[in-house]
C-alpha cells in the first residue's frame, strides 16, 4: 500500500518499511498468568489467535496493540501507524459516532433485562472544514468554493451532524496570535538568538520533521502558535462545550483536512484533554474521504441543496465564505508581513513583490527603507526547500527574520489528503483550478473579523492570560534518537 | 585470440577492515580508496609501484561506502554510513574537507558527480535520492530529494554526457531521472533483475547502460527513442547468465576499449568483450578473462583506468586493492 503521509513525513524513519518489526522498541505489556508453561498457539481460518493448553482447552489470545501517540513518542518506525490511523482517525470512526446517535436513548441489555440509558454514547458532532478541503471538492464537482461549503454543510447535517465551522474562522486567531508572536520575537532578537526567523507552525509534516531530525536545534524558531485545526480544537472543546452545557467528551469533533499529517497532529498529547480523556479534534479526514464519504451515499454536491453556514465559528458576508490573502497554505507570511511592516516601522504595504529564488517553491518578500533591508521574509514548500533551509540556519547563513515552512510541494492546496484528478486530468492543471477556487473568495483581514475581537474580550480575556497562552499556543518536543545495529543494511 | 589479466600489484590498503570501494581520478594518475575503517585513501605511483599518498580520515564517524572525484579532479567525494556526504578538496599534493553535506536520514551508499561539476547525486538507505547544486562559491544546496525507490538505493551514475542520472536499488529496479519544470523526475523504471541492483555503469557514449545484481547476472540495457510523452524508453538488450557464482557487486565498462570488467562475491574478478559483429539489438558478450581467486574474500568494486587502456583496479572485503593489467594476445 502506497503510504498517505507528505513526503517529509515518509522520508524519515518515520515510515520505513525496511525493518519495521526490528525496529519497534516500544515494550508491549504482556500479562504473565501462573501455571502450565507448555501450550500450542494456532491461528484460526478467521486470523485470530488460539493458546492450546496440554488438556486441549482453548483461549483466545489478546492482540498487543500500539498506539498512534506511542508511534509519535518513538524514533522508530510508524509503519503500524497507517493502520491505526485508519482504526481512530477515519470517515469509518464518524460514520460509526453517527450511527450510534441514531439508536434510540434506551436500550435493552438481554442478560438482565434491564433498562439502561445510553446517553453517554450520544455526542453532539461537529464538523469543521477547512478552506482548501472546500476547494478541492469545489473543484472536483465544478462549483464555486462558497456553493460547496454551503452544499457540504448540508449533507453533512443531513448525516446527523449537528454544527459545520469553518476553519478560516480559527486561522483568524491563528494569524493574529503569529502577527503578535512575531512582533514580540522582534523586539527581542537582540538577546535572544534563537528568536529569529519565526517559523511557521501550521504544517503537522514540518513539525514532525522538525522534532524528529533537528530536535533542540529547530524547535525553539518555530511559532508556538497553534494551527486552525488546533484553534478550532480550542474553541469547540472549550469555548463551545462551555456554551452549549457539555463536557468536552459529550462532543465529537471532526476536522476536514487536505492533509494526511493533520491525523497525526490531532493525535499529539498537547492536544489531549487529561482530565475530559478526550482529544481536541477527535477525528481528521481528508478532502478525499469526504468524496468517498458521498460516494458511499450515492450522493453528488451537485445534487445537494445549499444551507446557510453555521453562524457560529464561520467567517463568512451574507451566504460567501470569506478567507485570507496571501498563499493558499493559510497566508501567514503575508498576514505577519504587512503587520510587523506597519507596527514596527511604520510602512503601509500594500501589494507584496514576491522574489523566486532557485525554484517556484522557495520566494521572498523584503521590506527596504533608504537601501536597509528591514524585513526579509521567505515561503519554502517541499522537502528540498525545508533542507535548504535547515542548512543555511545550520551554517548561521540564514538572513530571514520569517519563513512560511510547508511539508507539500505548492503548499496545503496540493495536499496529500486532497481529491486526487479523475482518470485523463491533468494533476497540474486540477491544482491551478483549486487555487483559482480557493483565491475567488474574497479575503478578509484578520483585524475586522468583529466575531474574533469580541471572543478575545468575553473568553480569552475572562479566562487569564495563562490559560488564555495554553488555549492558543502549543509546544514542540525533541524525539531522542535510537540507534539499533539490527537496522544495519551494507 | 587469447585473453589474459594479471597482477600489477596487491595492496594492503584498509587492514584489518573492508576496502568497499575504489575510483580513478579524471587523468588516471591517482587511485582513491575507501573502507570500513572510516578513511579515505590516495594512491598514486612512484617508480614501478603504488604507494599510499594521503589517508583522508577525521571526516566520517563511521564506513565510508563510496567515493568519487569530480571531472576536474580538483573535489573528491565521499558518501559515509554516518549519512553525511564530505566534500574535500585537492590543495598541492593534499586534501582539506570543504564541506559536509547533511539531510539524508541514514547510511550515504553512494555519491556521483554530473559531467558539468555543477551537480552532484547521492543516495541512501532511507530510498531517496538527491541531488545537489553547486555554486562558484562552492556551496551546496539541495536541488531535489526523489522517491521514486521503494528501498534501500544502493548506487547512482550519472550519464556520461547529458544531465540524466540513474539509480540502482534494494527493490530490483533501475531508476533515470531528468529535470522536468524546475523538479527532478523519475523517467524511466528498468524492471528486470530478481534481486538487488548492486551497480550501474554507461559505456563511453551513454547509449547502453549496464547493471548487476544480487540474482548473480549482469544486464546491458539500451536506449530506444521515446513512444509517446517525456517518458525515456530503455529495455533490457542482454543478460550475462552462469557466469557468476554469486552476488555481482559491481560493473566497469572501460571508456577506451569497451571490455566489461565485473566484481563478484565469489571472489573472482571477470572481463567480458562484445562481439562487435552482433547486432546492436541483440549483443553479444563473451568471458575474455577471469582471475577465480582475485581476493580471498568478496570483491567489492572493479574499476577501469580512464587514460591507460587495460589498467584494472579491484577492492575486497580483506581490504585489499589488487591492480591487473588486461591484455588481449593476438
Amino acid at each position: 500500500m502506497a503510504s498517505h503521509f507528505s513526503g517529509v513525513l515518509q522520508l524519515t524513519d518515520l515510515d520505513d518499511f525496511i525493518t519495521p518489526s526490528q525496529e519497534c522498541v516500544k515494550p508491549v505489556k504482556v500479562e504473565k498468568k501462573q501455571g502450565k508453561s507448555v501450550a500450542k498457539i494456532q491461528i484460526e481460518d478467521d486470523g485470530s489467535y488460539v493458546q492450546v493448553n496440554k488438556d486441549g482447552g482453548k483461549q483466545k489470545l489478546e492482540k498487543a496493540k500500539i498506539t498512534l501517540n506511542d508511534c509519535l513518542a518513538c524514533s522508530g518506525c510508524i509503519t503500524s501507524a497507517e493502520s491505526v490511523l485508519i482504526t481512530q482517525q477515519s470517515h469509518e470512526e464518524l460514520f460509526k459516532v453517527l450511527r450510534r446517535n441514531k439508536v434510540p436513548d434506551i436500550i435493552f441489555t438481554c442478560d438482565s433485562f434491564q433498562l439502561q440509558a445510553n446517553e453517554t454514547e450520544q455526542k453532539t458532532v461537529v464538523v469543521s472544514v477547512s478552506p482548501q478541503a472546500r476547494a478541492s471538492l469545489a473543484a472536483h464537482y465544478n462549483l464555486s468554493s462558497s456553493e460547496a461549503g454551503r452544499r457540504l454543510t448540508s449533507f453533512f447535517k443531513g448525516l446527523g451532524v449537528h454544527h459545520v465551522f469553518d476553519t478560516s474562522f480559527s486561522r483568524t486567531f491563528s494569524l493574529l496570535e503569529s502577527q503578535r508572536e512575531f512582533v514580540e520575537r522582534f523586539q527581542r532578537k537582540q538577546q535572544d538568538s534563537k528568536a529569529l526567523p519565526m517559523l511557521t507552525s501550521a504544517c503537522p509534516g514540518w513539525i514532525c520533521y522538525a522534532e524528529k531530525t533537528h530536535g533542540e536545534y529547530i524547535l525553539p524558531y518555530i511559532s508556538t502558535t497553534r494551527s486552525p485545526q488546533q484553534m478550532m480544537g480550542s474553541l469547540v472543546k472549550s469555548y463551545f462545550a462551555g456554551q452549549q452545557g457539555l463536557s468536552p467528551q459529550q462532543i465529537y469533533h471532526v476536522a476536514v483536512m487536505p492533509c494526511f499529517d493533520k491525523k497525526l497532529e490531532a493525535s499529539r498529547s498537547d492536544f489531549y484533554l487529561t482530565n475530559a480523556e478526550t482529544r481536541e479534534v477527535d477525528c481528521v479526514i481528508t478532502s478525499g474521504e469526504v468524496l468517498k464519504m458521498l460516494e458511499e451515499e450515492n450522493v453528488s454536491l451537485n445534487d445537494l441543496e445549499s444551507a446557510a453556514p453555521d453562524t457560529m465559528f464561520s467567517s463568512f458576508c451574507g451566504d460567501e465564505f470569506l478567507s485570507h490573502a496571501g498563499s493558499g497554505s493559510g497566508g501567514y507570511l503575508h498576514h505577519v508581513f504587512t503587520y510587523a511592516a506597519k507596527h514596527l516601522f511604520g510602512e503601509e504595504v500594500k501589494n507584496l513583490t514576491y522574489k523566486t529564488l532557485r525554484n517556484k517553491d522557495f520566494q521572498e518578500v523584503s521590506l527596504e527603507k533608504d537601501g536597509v533591508v528591514l524585513l526579509c521574509f521567505a515561503s519554502a514548500y517541499g522537502f528540498r526547500n525545508i533542507q535548504n533551509l535547515v542548512q543555511k540556519l545550520k551554517r548561521g547563513k540564514s538572513p530571514y527574520h520569517f519563513v512560511e515552512v510547508m511539508a507539500c510541494p505548492s503548499g496545503c492546496l496540493n495536499g496529500g489528503g486532497q481529491v486526487k484528478p479523475s482518470t485523463g486530468q491533468n494533476q497540474k492543471e486540477l491544482l491551478q483550478k483549486v487555487e483559482d477556487l480557493y483565491k475567488a473568495e474574497r479575503p478578509l483581514l484578520p483585524e475586522d473579523d468583529a466575531r474574533v475581537a469580541e471572543l478575545y474580550q468575553s473568553w480569552l480575556n475572562s479566562v487569564g492570560d495563562e490559560r488564555a497562552k495554553e488555549l492558543l499556543h502549543t509546544q514542540y518536543h525533541t524525539v531522542e534518537k535510537m540507534t539499533n545495529g539490527l537496522t544495519m543494511k551494507w | 585470440m587469447k585473453e589474459a589479466l594479471s597482477l600489477v600489484q596487491r595492496l594492503s590498503a584498509h587492514p584489518d577492515s573492508r576496502c568497499w570501494f575504489v575510483s580513478w581520478s579524471p587523468n588516471g594518475t591517482l587511485l582513491a580508496s575507501c573502507g570500513g575503517d572510516k578513511t579515505i585513501r590516495i594512491w598514486g605511483k612512484e617508480g614501478d609501484s603504488w604507494i599510499c599518498k594521503n589517508v583522508l580520515q577525521d571526516g566520517h564517524q563511521r564506513t565510508v561506502r563510496k567515493v568519487a572525484w569530480s571531472p576536474c579532479g580538483n573535489y573528491l567525494a565521499s558518501a559515509s554510513f554516518d549519512a553525511t556526504t564530505c566534500i574535500w578538496k585537492k590543495k598541492n599534493d593534499d586534501f582539506e574537507s570543504l564541506t559536509v553535506l547533511e539531510g539524508h536520514e541514514n547510511e550515504v551508499k553512494c555519491v556521483a558527480w554530473a559531467p558539468s561539476g555543477n551537480l552532484l547525486a547521492t543516495c541512501s538507505r532511507d530510498k531517496s535520492v538527491w541531488v545537489w547544486e553547486v555554486d562558484e562559491e562552492d556551496e551546496y544546496e539541495c536541488v531535489t530529494v526523489v522517491n521514486s525507490h521503494t528501498q534501500d538505493v544502493k548506487h547512482v551514475v550519472w550519464h556520461p554526457t547529458q544531465e540524466l542520472l540513474a539509480s540502482a536499488s534494494y527493490d530490483n529496479n533501475i531508476c533515470l531521472y531528468k529535470e522536468e519544470d524546475d523538479d527532478w523526475e523519475c523517467r524511466a523504471t528498468l524492471q528486470g533483475h530478481t534481486s538487488t541492483v548492486w551497480s550501474l555503469c554507461f559505456d563511453a557514449a551513454g547509449q547502453r547502460l549496464a547493471s548487476c545484481s544480487d540474482d548473480r547476472t549482469v544486464k546491458i540495457w539500451r536506449e530506444y527513442p521515446a513512444e509517446s510523452g517525456p517518458d525515456l524508453s530503455w529495455k533490457c538488450v542482454c543478460t550475462l547468465s552462469g557466469y557468476h557464482g554469486r552476488t555481482v557487486y559491481d560493473v566497469s565498462w572501460c571508456q577506451l576499449t569497451g571490455a566489461l570488467a565485473t566484481a563478484c562475491g565469489d571472489d573472482a574478478v571477470r572481463v567480458f568483450k562484445e562481439d562487435e559483429t552482433a547486432n546492436p539489438d541483440e549483443p553479444v558478450f563473451s568471458l575474455a578473462a577471469q582471475v577465480a581467486r582475485a581476493h580471498n574474500q568478496d570483491v567489492n568494486c572493479v574499476s577501469w583506468n580512464p587514460k591507460e587502456a587495460g589498467l584494472l583496479a579491484s577492492c575486497s572485503d580483506n581490504g585489499e586493492i589488487a591492480i591487473w593489467r588486461f591484455q588481449e594476445e593476438e
